[in-house]
């Protein structure tokens, strides 16, 4: 694999604040960015699919035609069951309040057991504070989040019918917006234009297959292991853990928290389910680390973890949870755009044949 | 107004079809093919690629005249202009090497350019195009090879 010179100072500079200034102008318009978002992912994962379809016999846009026609239908499965959910709204307040009952009975006797077994925290009368602080926690969060988060909801459902259409169009004129982009390159950077899209196109394709692929990986071991603990609708909590999990760190600790939650409501008298659903997360996130994303995103988007972890806090604070979703995969795509673009500006040869052409056209 | 729809005027698949690399293809070969092809106009004295630049693909010339300017001794000699129907380049398909020449217009010509990337969609989706591109391409360097092992003044591979 062909190595590139890694961008200096001033460009990754320029890549932070541009990644900021995107990820803004992204939460404004997030009923737009997410279904181009998936439609991405969609596109980068059935490609494969398209191109073995056509090497088979199939005409291009009769394979796109197929997979696409099957991905409406999954999306339109996916909105009637949105919908049907939603609909049931009304009783999420006392679901919820369930729920957080289950997560304080399973601390309560957490803290009284570590009381019990430990002085320190009995002087700190541990529970007690503990108690204060869940009861604050838990009486502003279902007013003050569960209505605005339905809302927020309602807003992407419709949007979400974008995929499949977006899907097609890259599937299909994917190869002639390209040449149309390049068109307009001018004779001295066209090859290096060339590159660069060949680059983008190569690290967003390992992103979001790794993507996938680590989202499978991840739901089924998760889902063996909460089956294995006795936990119900395994599957369902499983493959939804995975998906959170697109959300770098806190989407697992929101994962986590849901299952350990059902867990402690499910069975109260069963603490130990709880701790096991915890210690499964925990394992499944070291597989994660260490043998899953080497194997899946480990070419990735190349970008140094202290960096990374940066852009998340930034992106966080410029863009909330949209903002934590995009910012690696933003950055990832502008740091190669940048280096690209620091290249070519560097470059006198290319850009005194750049002049030179333009001298040329200009006289001729 | 068309903006990136597909540009299938008879005039330009008649164009690609007298290219010799393209002679074997049927017509709708030819509109699959046009879609991953990239056209460039030079004008007169301009730089089409420097020697030691990286390279990525290839052209082909379609209309005008183009020529070789080695920094190589042994190809001082040699014949260096570059016509209608001619390949440039060949050898960066498949190693990315450095350009083996510079090479500038001498009169305003069009090229059509296969790159890499394009060039592997077409192997890997579309392997009959790819094979017949693949031959012609492969009969271009053994013909030049040839010729250089026969000491022939004439063009050899850039």
């Amino acid at each position: 694999m062909r190595t590139f010179p890694q961008p200096g100072a001033i460009t990754l500079l320029v890549v932070i604040l541009s990644t900021c200034l995107l990820l803004f102008l992204f939460q404004k318009i997030i009923w737009l960015v997410l279904p181009i978002l998936l439609a991405l992912m969609l596109y980068y994962s059935v490609r494969p699919v398209v191109a073995g379809l056509v090497s088979c016999g199939m005409r291009h846009r009769a394979a796109s035609k197929i997979v696409c026609l099957f991905q409406l239908l999954v999306v339109a499965s996916i909105i009637v069951l949105g919908l049907l959910v939603l609909a049931r709204a009304g009783r999420w307040q006392s679901s919820f309040d369930r729920y957080m009952d289950g997560g304080k009975n399973l601390i309560e006797r957490t803290t009284q057991s570590l009381e019990k077994h430990s002085p320190v925290f009995q002087r700190m009368k541990l529970s007690k504070e503990v108690d204060v602080h869940l009861n604050q926690f838990s009486d502003g969060f279902a007013e003050n989040n569960l209505l605005p988060i339905t809302l927020q909801l309602l807003e992407c459902l419709p949007s979400l019918l974008l995929i499949p259409y977006i899907t097609y169009f890259m599937l299909n004129d994917s190869a002639r917006l390209k040449k149309y982009i390049i068109r307009s390159v001018p004779n001295a950077y066209f090859e290096k234009a060339l590159l660069l899209f060949s680059r983008l196109d190569g690290s967003l394709q390992n992103y979001f297959q790794g993507l996938l692929l680590l989202t499978f990986l991840d739901a089924i071991c998760l889902a063996l292991g909460l089956a294995v603990v006795g936990i119900s609708n395994a599957i369902l909590l499983g493959l939804a853990a995975a998906v959170l999990a697109w959300m770098p760190y806190v989407g697992s600790i929101i994962g986590c928290v849901i299952v350990v939650l059902v867990a402690a409501t499910d069975f109260p008298d069963h603490t130990w389910k709880a701790y096991a659903c915890l210690g499964l997360f925990l394992g499944v996130r070291l597989l994660d680390d260490f043998v899953f994303l080497p194997l899946t995103i480990g070419r990735k988007l190349n970008v140094h973890p202290l960096l990374s972890v940066l852009m998340l806090f930034l992106g966080a604070t410029v863009a909330g949870i949209t903002g934590l979703l995009l910012a690696l995969p933003v950055f990832g795509v502008l740091a190669v755009v940048g280096e690209t673009v620091a290249q070519v500006f560097t470059d006198r040869k290319l850009r005194a044949r750049y002049k030179a052409s333009r001298q040329l056209a200009a006289s001729g | 107004m068309r903006f990136f729809s597909a540009d299938q005027n008879a005039q330009k698949i008649e164009m690609l079809k007298s290219i010799p690399i393209f002679h074997k293809l049927s017509h709708k070969e030819l509109l699959e093919i046009d879609e991953l092809l990239h056209e460039r106009v030079y004008e007169k004295d301009e730089v089409v690629f420097e020697e030691g630049d990286p390279g990525h693909g290839f052209f082909i010339i379609v209309s005008g005249k183009l020529r070789a300017l080695p920094k190589n001794e042994s190809f001082k000699t040699a014949t260096l202009e570059i016509g209608p129907g001619d390949l440039l380049g060949e050898l960066t398909m498949f190693d990315e090497g450095p350009r083996t020449a510079t090479v500038v217009a001498m009169e305003r010509t069009v090229a059509v350019g296969l790159f890499q990337s394009e060039f592997s969609i077409l192997l890997t989706q579309n392997k009959r195009i790819g094979v017949k591109v693949l031959e012609e391409i492969t009969r271009t360097l053994i013909r030049r090879l040839r010729q250089v092992l026969l000491h022939q003044k004439h063009l050899p591979s850039l």
